[in-house]
């Protein structure tokens, strides 16, 4: 079977979840099964379906696995927002055409992905703009302590979940530049690079730090260095790099949890969220608690579509369960197997992504590929770490699942990308 | 309260997840077992250039001349140095290696030039990133003939015996 047919095969599974799972919300919740959930199922088929043309026509060799993998993620996202709240449902499902409407742009635009090369400070420049603007009073928001979002007029919209693509794209191109140069020097038995070589490297490690003070955002700071760190690595072939990178990194957080106050709130919520105190202070670890109490409730099976308790009147038992906590939504109505399989289908995107980067001939395709799989399985870890108490807990989405409109977009430019690399190098891999 | 349908429905749901799952990683561990099966598909088509075919490898009635790996861009290296390889060489990031290639993506003992049949054959030892010969992953050892392209990371060279 051509690598196209088998994509267009893995689209049916994405529309048969529409359609079994909305189907199951709807019995839930007006006790009736009509044929809507067929509509719907139909409606995200041809969505899919017009994605699916884009990339035979534009990219034939391309990954066949990336678009399937997106549209069953995007469809279990589209399942429990719509459980958890209508309105949602349709704004999200609006964000998924805006999305499909830029993963379309981006191929069709970038023909060569390889010009991203020359304009890389500009490009730098530009996402280190995106990055402070929620600071900029007027329109910045804080949301929980984090300064993340930005409003314009009636839309709401995060600039670091576009900022951190082409912070990618410029440390590919940057590394693949310098890589031989960060390699050459060898001081007492260890690569040491010179000063100059090194600089901009510890300057990304200074804004990384910066991004934790201003932003005071630890998931997208951990997020962007751990990227950084996974492409130094594989450019340079030392595992000295990431050691004292991560060094380095824990070295600064541990400093900031114990100085900057929203840091250290967060620590302390993220070590004893059953402590009565935290546990009823504002912004303390009722959420952290709350989503531990909803996985457990889950058990092996879940409680089934429909059953999760979301809120009590207007206080909510699960706070911002549409974004941070919908992966404890979905550990309480699917289970132990549901959460699993969602973890699955993203190791799977991951396994695909870092396929790509293998196959890609040059440099810069095998580090742009490596960074933004990276990125992407690090906002997994990020979400889902806080979410089950591993690392404290900071507000990402959980990629095309959460609701939110900026990290959908983005998402799907990631993607685009990446199927950009992959049939470049699945082209050359041929001859 | 839970309906018969909807646990059903359900059930459907997370199969069709399952099911999905496996699909995919059925066919990722088919790449990984056969990592080299998406750059040679079947045999090179009989006029294919730059690739040789391996029948007529043997065949040179007189061995070669003087034989010789001319660097085209590696880094280390000036373009246009002269290797002599007839005595074979080691190319590698390591010490003992005869060709020293500076090259991150290179392995320290990576490829091996040697004398048999009175062929230059190239070899990959086993490196981390593979060896290329004319752009196609080496697999086994390949007789090299006379401007052949052989590309180990970013190191470039091209091969000549006369």
């Amino acid at each position: 079977m051509s690598a196209r047919n088998r994509e267009l095969l893995g689209l049916l599974p994405a529309s048969l979840l529409i359609v079994a799972g909305f189907g199951a919300v709807f019995l839930q919740e007006q006790a009736k099964l009509g044929n809507l959930s067929l509509t719907y199922g139909a409606i995200f088929l041809g969505l899919c379906l017009a994605a699916h043309l884009i990339i035979r026509v534009r990219l034939p060799d391309a990954d066949p696995y990336l678009l399937p993998i997106i549209a069953v993620l995007a469809s279990i996202g589209l399942v429990v927002i719509y459980r958890l709240n209508e309105t949602l449902a349709r704004d999200q499902a609006q964000w998924f055409v805006v999305g499909l409407i830029a993963f379309a742009a981006t191929i069709l635009l970038l023909r060569d992905y390889r010009v991203l090369e020359r304009y890389r400070y500009l490009i730098a420049a530009a996402s280190l703009f995106l990055l402070l603007l929620p600071r900029i009073p007027g329109i910045g928001q804080q949301a929980n302590g984090a300064y993340l979002g930005i409003g314009l007029g009636p839309v709401t919209f995060q600039p670091a979940e576009f900022a951190k693509i082409g912070i990618i794209i410029f440390l590919a191109s940057y590394l693949r530049d310098t890589r031989a140069l960060l390699v050459s020097r060898k001081r007492f038995g260890i690569t040491l690079p010179r000063l100059k070589h090194i600089g901009p490297l510890l300057l990304v490690w200074g804004l990384a730090m910066l991004m934790l003070v201003f932003i005071r955002d630890l998931g997208s700071s951990l997020m962007f260095f751990g990227g950084f760190l996974a492409m130094l690595y594989v450019a340079t072939d030392r595992l000295i790099f990431p050691v004292v990178g991560f060094g380095l990194f824990g070295l600064g957080a541990w400093f900031f949890a114990n100085t900057v106050g929203h840091v250290a709130d967060r620590v302390s919520a993220w070590q004893h969220p059953f402590d009565p105190k935290l546990y009823e202070q504002i912004g303390g670890s009722y959420q952290i608690a709350q989503s531990l109490f909803a996985q457990a409730d889950g058990g092996v099976w879940g409680q089934g579509f429909g059953q999760a308790l979301i809120s009590v009147g207007d206080s909510p038992i699960l706070p911002a369960a549409q974004t941070d906590l919908i992966y404890a939504v979905i550990v309480n109505e699917l289970g132990l197997i549901g959460g699993i399989v969602l973890l699955l289908i993203y190791v799977l995107f991951v396994e695909r992504g870092f396929r790509i980067a293998v196959l890609a001939r040059d440099s810069f395709s095998k580090l742009l590929a490596t960074g933004l799989t990276t990125v992407v399985a690090l906002q997994v870890f990020v979400i889902v770490g806080g979410v089950t108490k591993v690392i404290p807990l900071t507000g990402v989405t959980l990629p095309f699942v959460s609701y939110g409109g900026s990290s959908i977009v983005a998402n799907f430019v990631i993607a685009a990308l990446l199927l950009l690399i992959s049939d470049r190098a699945r082209r050359e891999a041929r001859r | 309260m839970l309906q018969p349908t909807a646990i059903i429905l359900q059930a459907a749901f997370l199969l069709v997840l399952f099911l999905f799952v496996a699909w995919v990683a059925r066919s990722t561990l088919r790449d990984l077992k056969r990592p080299d099966e998406q750059r040679s598909a079947g045999p090179p088509p009989a006029d294919a250039t730059g690739i040789h075919s391996a029948v007529t490898a043997g065949a040179a009635p007189s061995g070669p001349h003087d034989p010789r790996l001319v660097v085209e861009r590696a880094p280390g290296h000036t373009p246009g140095m002269e290797y002599e390889v007839g005595n074979g060489a080691i190319l590698g990031r390591g010490e003992q290696a005869e060709i020293r290639l500076d090259d991150p993506y290179a392995s320290s003992r990576h490829a091996r030039l040697s004398m048999q049949g009175g062929r230059i054959v190239l070899e990959d030892l086993g490196s981390t990133n593979g060896t290329f010969l004319n752009e196609e992953i080496v697999s086994g050892p390949q007789p090299l003939h006379q401007g052949d392209h052989v590309r180990i990371g970013d190191s470039e060279f091209h091969y000549v015996d006369n």
